[in-house]
């Protein structure tokens, strides 16, 4: 076993939480059942770690096989890193045929046509998403290990979600996507977050989305605490349309945990008492961030307590609808413009 | 005749020299702002308490009256604030001496057993009080005091040069020269109180400082007044000192918490500034008063910010609590620390401080 893959190994052991080193080496299935008793998992990590390196001596494994446990350990825990959002665009006729080994075949050679050195591993996960991990390399070295790539993609859907990928190797990325998924143009959906399954979810609205209607149920169960009859008689009608308008903005019940939104606004300053600003040409330039543990959550109970009013019409409900959390909002476009996207943390 | 000590009551009215025989002997610094106190509340409102004008940020240059070195000290490191009563008996002449008993206090105790978190648990302190000369702006001013504490590894060689691990300083910058001068003779009044470093130290300073001067100490916060005072006093430099932006945060009281970062161009933010005083300035027609800012213009520019950001996002920043301001010159957090990045307007952000904590200060 080379250093590289000690080193890889060393690094996923320590990132791996005492708890889940059991099942994920399970898992991985690489073990004999009586190198599997030998490990003693009450002892100390590094302990573990030293007992695990002999044991791939033994086998004689290479960095392959310890690239399957880490990928392992991300699919079960992607929230770690932090996740970009893309959006295919412009499918072709036969977009619906793709299936996976076709998948599978183009995006490897593709892949390895644009860049020589390059590993490549793809897995499909149980929930129809395709996980690919890619260690890059160049023409002079060997793929790098240690800063791999993470692409997850929903076959049939237009959406990718990737990891850390710099700038110079995102077009060969969106080159290979782009052709071996049959489309013509890959995005930027400006939505980033740590959370993979608050992206995905919020982009495909996979959550309890409420719609307007005219008669909406009565909401009066929903309030506990009637603390004065009175107050509560006046209040009730009031609160429960707002409650309505919260949710019919940001959704029922558990919404994705996004953390955070990046609204960069020139627009131009509007105030009917501050005539000097009003007649100013120039934009007024500024950006403002929303962070939160759980950022929908927050913006719907702001909808719903009545600090925010008219949810419906401001730009924070352009989160959900649109998918995205980076905006760049102009005068021109009342709804975000499309521009190169800065990373939101 | 007994006067009683009540400082809600009594006003003394500011000319006339004030005699005591009780004990009770300091005039209320709420009463030295003037006659609505007779009706014997202390003024409710906010905006009332501090000064509601104050003339613009100067920038003074005191880069040569001023010690290098301590003001390399002073900008540039974050401090925690904390009000401070009046000192009894305290000597700018005794410094070494102080120094001494301090270092000694802490040495005590340590063996006590009083955990430090300082590294090396062998290392003794060395404390070092001195005087930082030409930050009083005021003959009533009391000059500045710096104390450093420095850690004396047992095993340290001749040259290695020691670590500063604590800092603090104590000052009265333009503080009310009427409060000041009212005090009875053997109180120092330093009532602004800066400390950086672990704060298990900075609580034995304290303890220090209470049971030698037989003061008290006590949290300073920032109200969103006096952040807004500085959002708008440093908006008012751009011209002279570029700001790079002027970012202020909000925290939301909702379920989960959420927080607002705001940042404007220093462009567009002085120019909103510079709108705001244009207004008030074609209507007074004083010139006097050019110098000077008010809190309405203040408030006005403050407004102006969150009505801009109202009409996109239909939220009302008000329900919220302003936490911090920031800006190349320095930031200010609620919770009471402060950072003052230029040495220019450190006189002029210290009177701030120094007025909030004289009025915070009970009696």
């Amino acid at each position: 076993m080379d250093d590289s893959a000690r080193r890889l190994l060393q690094r996923i052991m320590r990132r791996i939480p005492a708890q889940m080193l059991k099942p994920t080496l399970d898992k991985w299935g690489r073990l004999t059942a009586a190198q599997r008793q030998s490990m003693d998992f009450t002892e100390s990590k590094w302990a573990l770690t030293e007992k695990l390196l002999a044991i791939c001596e033994e086998n004689e494994m290479t960095v392959k096989h310890i690239t399957e446990l880490e990928m392992i350990h991300v699919i079960e825990n992607p929230d770690h890193c932090m996740w970009y959002a893309l959006q295919l665009m412009d499918p072709e006729e036969d977009v619906h045929s793709v299936e996976l080994t076709q998948f599978k075949e183009q995006f490897k050679s593709h892949l390895r046509e644009l860049i020589r050195h390059v590993s490549i591993k793809i897995k499909k996960h149980t929930d129809e998403a395709v996980w690919i991990r890619i260690a890059w390399g160049d023409s002079f070295s060997r793929p790098n290990h240690l800063k791999p790539t993470y692409v997850v993609h929903h076959l049939q859907t237009p959406y990718v979600f990737v990891t850390s990928l710099t700038s110079k190797l995102k077009p060969l990325l969106s080159q290979a996507l782009v052709l071996s998924t049959r489309y013509q143009a890959i995005k930027d959906a400006s939505l980033s977050g740590r959370k993979l399954t608050a992206i995905r979810d919020l982009l495909m609205r996979q959550y309890q989305q409420v719609f307007p209607t005219k008669y909406p149920s009565p909401l009066a169960e929903n309030d506990q605490n009637a603390s004065n009859i009175l107050i509560n008689k006046e209040q009730a009608e009031l609160a429960a349309s707002r409650h309505q308008k919260a949710r019919e903005a940001f959704g029922d019940g558990m919404l994705p945990q996004l953390q955070s939104a990046v609204y960069k606004l020139e627009t131009k300053f509007r105030d009917h008492t501050n005539k000097t600003m009003t007649e100013r040409e120039e934009a007024f330039r500024c950006v403002v961030k929303f962070a939160s543990t759980n950022l929908l959550e927050s913006l719907r109970h702001c909808a719903s307590s009545g600090i925010a009013s008219t949810p419906g019409t401001s730009l924070l409900s352009s989160i959900p609808l649109k998918g995205r959390n980076y905006f760049v909002i102009t005068d021109n476009s009342p709804g975000p413009s499309s521009q190169t996207r800065q990373p939101s943390n | 005749m007994e006067r009683l000590q009540s400082s809600v009551v009594r006003t003394p009215p500011n000319s006339t020299v004030v005699q005591r025989r009780s004990k009770s002997y300091r005039q209320s610094y709420r009463s030295c702002l003037g006659a609505p106190s007779r009706l014997g509340l202390t003024p409710g409102l906010t905006a009332r308490r501090l000064n509601s004008s104050r003339r613009a940020l100067k920038s003074h240059v005191i880069t040569e009256k001023v010690n290098p070195e301590h003001l390399a000290l002073l900008v540039k490191t974050e401090w925690r604030l904390s009000y401070v009563t009046p000192l009894h008996q305290f000597r700018h002449t005794q410094l070494k001496r102080y120094s001494r008993q301090l270092s000694a206090f802490i040495a005590a105790e340590k063996q006590q057993g009083v955990a430090m978190e300082v590294e090396g648990s062998q290392s003794g302190f060395r404390v070092s009080f001195s005087v930082v000369q030409g930050l009083a702006a005021t003959d009533d001013d009391a000059e500045t005091v710096l104390i450093q504490i420095y850690s004396t590894p047992v095993f340290a060689r001749q040259d290695e040069p020691q670590k500063s691990v604590w800092s603090g300083w104590l000052t009265c910058i333009n503080g009310n020269p009427e409060y000041l001068q009212s005090l009875p003779k053997g109180f120092t009044c330093l009532p602004l109180f800066g400390g950086s470093g672990a704060e298990v130290l900075t609580s034995l300073v304290k303890s220090w400082f209470q049971r030698t001067f037989d003061c008290c100490f006590g949290p300073l916060e920032i109200n969103h007044t006096s952040l807004q005072w500085l959002a708008a006093l440093w908006t008012n430099c751009h011209t002279e000192s570029n700001l790079q932006h002027l970012k202020m945060i909000w925290t939301l009281p909702v379920v989960p918490p959420l927080q607002v970062t705001y940042t404007v161009n220093p462009q567009d933010a002085w120019e909103l500034w510079m709108s705001v005083r244009k207004d008030r300035l074609e209507r007074t027609e004083e010139e006097a008063e050019a110098g000077s800012i008010d809190i309405e213009e203040v408030v006005r520019f403050v407004q102006g910010l969150k009505s801009h950001f109202y009409r996109h996002f239909r939220l009302d920043l008000s329900a919220g609590n302003l936490n911090q301001v920031s800006t190349t010159l320095g930031s200010a957090k609620s919770s009471g620390k402060i950072k003052i990045s230029n040495s220019r307007y450190m006189i002029t952000t210290l009177t701030l401080l120094t007025e909030c904590a004289l009025l915070k200060m009970p009696i």
